[in-house]
């Protein structure tokens, strides 16, 4: 901020060496040592200035929204994705929908693309009643004794394999919610 | 029981108990991330002797000490040359777009652009990584059913189908990396308080796409567009919805000018989000530059 300054006081102090004419160029170290612009007063280019309510209506067209927008209740959704049931009392355990209104199971894989595990999250009520639900739903459809984690402070299942689908497709038929081949995000 | 033992058990007695406090890793396995010197470790720090493992200075993939190496050894079509300045246009399948649609991200009451499909946050572009919009795939075609007038950057003739199938319009345009990155945060653009860009005309190897009827290029002559779309419904055999008679026809028939990146905002236009007005140039040589 203070090099510019500086170097025209010491042109002062050399009137023999530095014509006063002469202005010294100014190569600031960086973006942020350089002076802010100055001033360059009244703009004469002509423009005029609008406050149309058509024009601004297609400026707030192309603002993003705030917060994910809740979703609209309709009779099919052709993409298979479900809303959240409406009747959730009375039920053992609950799984929150994230904030893009989808399920929050992730298949996670690790160790170069070997290991793979399944991940159900925001689980809330009887946690253990669930992961033996859907123990008993996934055993049959592997060889392995199904391996799996339940951690309940957290309020989330670990599944070892790849049973995301398997998973959604059971929480549908609880009635959560979601079909198998939708896209999720 | 022997004397020592005695001892032993009778000094664990009077020991604390084994907690979390007083209880340390196995020797060895907690491995140092310092290369120790003289008697920690010194010596050749366990790199071995001589070579490439002591010296660090591993050999590149596929060089053979010398020798003419492998993938050099014949001669190659070169497929993928210039592919780092190819324009990459990212995927965005069908299903995705319907789940978009059915959770309420994407308004199709309005024309669905690359502002919009940005705006839901759930779409990235990197214009400087050579990406250039939307590229609609195929995916989800079947189960798609939504009214929509969209516009994309690339699709192939099965999308298209399956959009007017529904009773829906679709436009693929272009947009020059200057474009792209308004479009990407808007909010961030408008308050930069620079005026709106003029979008750019496609790049020659990409203005026959674009001017192309049969994949509804926004430089195609409309006439033409909908003799295709009659010609593209009699192919895929399935009836062609009357845009005409529709009761979103304004919204349908809503297009963006080539030289236009927002729907209704002209280029040369200066947005201010603050007071919430437009300037708009006066000049006749702005405005002449502007112009489409």
């Amino acid at each position: 901020m203070f090099i510019i300054p500086k170097l025209r006081t010491l042109s002062n102090r050399l009137p023999a060496l530095i014509p006063s004419s002469v202005s010294i160029q100014s190569r600031n170290s960086s973006f942020k040592s350089s002076l802010f612009l100055e001033d360059v007063g009244k703009i004469n280019t002509p423009y005029e200035v609008t406050k149309d309510p058509i024009d601004w209506s297609y400026v707030e067209r192309v603002l993003p929204l705030k917060t994910v927008p809740p979703p609209i209740k309709k009779d099919s959704y052709p993409s298979g994705w479900k809303p959240q049931s409406d009747e959730l009392a009375d039920r053992p355990y609950f799984i929150k929908r994230t904030k893009n209104h989808m399920l929050p199971c992730y298949l996670h894989i690790t160790q170069r693309g070997i290991k793979r595990t399944t991940l159900l999250k925001n689980i809330e009520g009887n946690i253990w009643l669930l992961e033996k639900e859907l123990k008993e739903f996934l055993q049959p459809q592997v060889f392995q004794i199904l391996r799996s984690q339940v951690n309940e402070f957290v309020g989330y299942i670990r599944i070892n394999g790849d049973h995301v689908n398997a998973v959604k497709y059971f929480l549908e038929q609880k009635g959560n919610y979601i079909t198998k081949n939708v896209s999720c995000y | 029981m022997s004397k020592s033992s005695d001892k032993a058990l009778n000094i664990l007695r009077a020991l604390p108990r084994v907690c979390l406090a007083n209880i340390r890793d196995n020797p060895g396995s907690k491995q140092r991330c310092r290369r120790g010197r003289g008697q920690h470790g010194g010596d050749k720090h366990g790199d071995g002797n001589k070579g490439s493992g002591q010296r660090q200075n591993f050999m590149r993939l596929g060089y053979e000490t010398g020798n003419n190496p492998f993938y050099l050894r014949f001669p190659q079509e070169k497929y993928y040359k210039g592919h780092h300045l190819r324009r990459q246009y990212p995927p965005l399948s069908m299903l995705t777009l319907q789940t978009l649609i059915d959770t309420n991200r994407i308004d199709t009451s309005k024309p669905i652009d690359l502002v919009s499909i940005l705006n839901t946050g759930l779409y990235k572009l990197y214009p400087d990584q050579h990406q250039f919009g939307v590229h609609l795939t195929d995916e989800g075609a079947d189960i798609f059913n939504a009214k929509i007038n969209l516009e994309v950057q690339w699709a192939n003739e099965l999308v298209i189908a399956a959009i007017e199938r529904a009773g829906g319009v679709i436009t693929t345009s272009y947009y020059d990396p200057h474009s792209l990155q308004a479009m990407i945060n808007t909010v961030k653009f408008f308050q930069k308080g620079v005026p709106i860009p003029r979008r750019m005309m496609p790049p020659p190897d990409a203005i026959e796409y674009y001017s192309d009827p049969s994949n509804r290029g926004y430089l195609a002559d409309p006439d033409k567009i909908s003799e295709e779309r009659l010609a593209l419904a009699q192919k895929y055999g399935y009836n062609l919805p009357k845009i005409e008679e529709d009761n979103n026809y304004d919204m349908l028939m809503e297009r963006k000018d080539p030289r236009q990146i927002f729907y209704g905002l002209h280029p040369g236009w200066v947005v201010n989000l603050k007071d919430k007005v437009i300037l708009k140039p006066k000049e006749e040589e702005l405005l002449q530059y502007y112009a489409s």
